[in-house]
């Protein structure tokens, strides 16, 4: 009887609580992860959503060379990680991944500069009006890189 | 000799067989030129007991109007021909004695007098674009595939002479290729590699093609033919061939297709003097340029290797200024001003003159993309000015117009536009004398690899027409395996078909798509008096990075010549960067 009254006096970890611990582990997930951990509760929905530095972290935890300290307003201005990483860096990452076959692979300052130049210009496109016989806002200049690959 | 008979025999059987039974066929099939040729070669052994009053009377049963006479001068040339090629010893056409050769019986008459010319005269090359005259190979005894082709003809359309001999021989020079049975990819049967390509061992490989590689051939054929007839200004001739080609391209899918069918109509353009208009919308032209921005990697190669070669001049600058020959929507300048923004030392005071076409409707376009680029620039945290400047050719450019400040560094960019400076005299030494002026720290140009501006029609034609078959091989490619088309590739062929119309169908000032090899543009350069400069290994990893991220992209190479990048096509380079600066003792 002692025993269950120390049970219950203990408090009990509830990690939607712990915010700052929630986001840590959350950090280390990989993209499609993070997708399903998005579907697990409205809180960690809205964190998902809403905390870029996850994305930040994702986009660029396999950087080899440290990033300047430059690239975080210009991204956050172009439309904050969680767009870099769904517009740019995830499908960039697949289409080397498959073309070299390696998972996990450190990224070097020219993949990163490719992936911002090509962020860049596609909120460039973003702003509207960008010629288009139909007049589609939507992120065009990056279509190529969500074609299907040839099999 | 006696090979060559006894095949006569056997083949001259045969195709008389073949003709007389396909005269009962309702649907017309045709015998080729060749087969009679061979059956009046036959006639001739025989003894001439079908000539009456000139007209071969076995063919004219047929309905070809055919001179026994003419068939027996061509059988006489074979013979002629067999027994010099037999006792060849020269350099170069001595393997012709030695290693087995067979005849391609499409084209007999001009081929022969190609030879017999070639082998009269001394064996050079007389101005062949297409390197090695070397032999067809198509082995007699497999030659029935070849003759189950069921397509129809208008006699006088066969880019021969066997069938109608008053087409002009010399029309059949593309008749000598090397069939090699590697031909790529089907949709675009090769036009003659490099003549290291070809050799001797290749060429006596016995080789049978399929109908639908013989059908392209003989369409391209049939482009040559047209383009020599518009050359010649025999435009009845040029007239049935055009209509031809119409024909033989519906039975090619893909890329040749398209590709022969707009080359087919800026022939028809020229034959019948339907010039393009011109004052089409600049702004239709604009998204046009967008779709093939969007669907091809060549614009982005351009981009973003002249947007490296200019960051790096501006390295250490604080004030710089861009001057853009062809704003259009700008899309190469929103990386750049990136680029600076993330620039180690923190962002440049930037400026950017954009220069383009007056618009039809008054609207100010150049404004509105500055505009958008200012707003982005605003967002990201550099600081920007724009300028546009309209005018109709960049030689009414005067240095004053383009207000440099002392103290700022200055960039000329020019993506696809300096081409252009090449329809009037004098125009681009104005230009480049213009550039000059200003003292850039850096002139980035970029242009297509071919040479599209040769005095003889004949030449520009068929550089053209490998060009633009390699382009649309690329977007092909690159868009294999979506169907319906995009729109995208839609209107990117559309844009180069623009361009095909303009160098076939054009001339004098009209013709403004002058493309020059990169090499041709070193030369003007550099006696401009300009230095190289060359792209860094930056520029290549980049280029080669953002290829590999293109779908179907694996026929895309990066090359590197003499410090210029160059991107093309499986083996054919299509798009060239180049940088340039003046050298320092003139500044």
């Amino acid at each position: 009887m002692v025993q269950l009254e120390e049970q219950e006096k203990r408090p009990k970890f509830f990690i939607n609580d712990q915010l700052d611990i929630l986001i840590e582990i959350l950090k280390r997930l990989d993209g499609p992860s993070l997708g399903v951990a998005a579907c697990v509760c409205r809180l960690w929905c809205t964190l998902i959503q809403n905390d870029d530095s996850l994305w930040e972290h994702l986009c660029f935890r396999h950087v080899s060379v440290p990033l300047p300290p430059s690239v975080r307003p210009v991204v956050v201005a172009l439309g904050g990680y969680k767009r870099l990483y769904m517009g740019c860096v995830r499908p960039v990452l697949s289409r080397l991944a498959d073309s070299e076959r390696v998972r996990k692979r450190v990224w070097t300052r020219h993949e990163v500069e490719l992936s911002l130049s090509l962020f860049c210009i596609d909120s460039y496109e973003r702003l509207g009006g960008s010629g288009r016989l139909n007049g589609d806002a939507s992120a065009s200049s990056l279509m190529f890189l969500c074609k299907p690959v040839n099999v | 000799m006696k090979r060559n008979h006894k095949a006569t025999l056997e083949f001259g059987g045969g195709g008389s067989g073949y003709g007389v039974g396909g005269s009962g066929n309702s649907s017309s099939v045709v015998v080729k030129g060749e087969c009679s040729t061979m059956s009046s070669a036959k006639a001739k052994m025989w003894g001439e007991e079908h000539e009456a009053g000139g007209m071969d009377e076995l063919l004219g049963a047929l309905g070809y109007k055919v001179r026994s006479s003419d068939m027996a001068d061509v059988a006489q040339k074979l013979e002629e021909l067999e027994m010099v090629m037999g006792t060849a010893q020269e350099d170069g056409i001595s393997h012709l004695a030695c290693d087995t050769v067979h005849y391609d019986p499409t084209d007999l008459y001009g081929w022969v007098q190609r030879m017999l010319t070639e082998l009269n005269n001394s064996p050079n090359d007389p101005t062949e674009f297409f390197g090695n005259h070397q032999i067809p190979n198509i082995d007699f005894e497999n030659q029935s595939p070849v003759f189950n082709d069921d397509s129809e003809y208008d006699l006088r359309a066969i880019p021969g002479m066997a069938a109608y001999p008053q087409i002009e021989p010399d029309s059949e020079s593309s008749q000598k290729r090397v069939r090699s049975s590697s031909v790529g990819s089907d949709s675009i049967p090769v036009l003659p590699p490099s003549p290291s390509a070809s050799n001797v061992s290749e060429s006596t490989r016995p080789v049978v093609l399929d109908d639908s590689q013989e059908a392209g051939v003989r369409l391209v054929h049939t482009l040559m033919a047209c383009a020599e007839a518009v050359q010649q200004n025999n435009l009845k001739l040029a007239d049935a061939l055009v209509k031809h080609v119409g024909v033989l391209a519906t039975s090619q899918a893909g890329a040749m297709r398209k590709v022969a069918t707009y080359f087919a109509q800026a022939l028809a353009r020229r034959i019948y003097r339907i010039y393009p208009d011109e004052a089409l919308d600049s702004s239709f032209s604009d998204m046009l340029h967008m779709h093939f921005y969007e669907s091809s990697p060549y614009l982005k190669f351009a981009h973003f290797t002249a947007n490296q070669a200019i960051l790096e001049a501006f390295a250490t600058a604080n004030r710089v200024h861009v001057i853009d020959f062809g704003l259009k929507q700008g899309m190469q300048w929103p990386a750049l001003i990136q680029a600076l923004a993330l620039r180690s030392g923190g962002p440049p005071k930037f400026r950017l003159t954009g220069i383009g076409p007056p618009q039809p409707d008054n609207t100010d376009a150049l404004q509105q993309v500055g505009w958008k680029l200012a707003q982005l620039a605003e967002t990201i945290g550099v600081q920007f000015e724009f300028r546009g400047y309209v005018c109709n050719s960049l030689a009414d450019l005067d240095p004053t117009h383009l207000e440099t400040r002392p103290g700022e560094a200055v960039a000329v960019n020019s993506v696809l536009e300096l081409h252009r400076t090449l329809a009037r005299p004098g125009a681009v030494e104005k230009v480049l004398s213009t550039i000059k002026a200003i003292k850039p720290q850096i002139v980035t140009i970029v242009e297509q690899e071919a040479n599209h501006n040769g005095l003889v029609f004949l030449d520009r034609f068929s550089e053209a027409l490998h060009y633009y078959s390699s382009l649309f091989d690329s977007l092909e490619g690159s868009a294999a395996g979506l169907t319906p088309p995009s729109q995208d590739l839609i209107m990117s062929e559309l844009y180069l078909g623009r361009q095909i119309c303009n160098v076939v169908a054009c001339e004098e000032s009209e013709r403004v798509e002058r493309h020059e090899t990169l090499a041709q543009w070193r030369t003007r350069m550099v006696s401009a008096g300009f230095d190289p400069v060359r792209l860094g290994s930056n520029a290549f990893k980049q280029a080669s990075m953002l290829l590999a991220l293109f779908a179907g992209g694996e026929g895309y190479r990066v090359e590197e010549s003499n410090g210029c990048l160059m991107l093309g096509w499986h083996t054919r380079p299509l798009i060239a960067t180049s940088a340039w600066k003046i050298p320092a003792t003139e500044s």
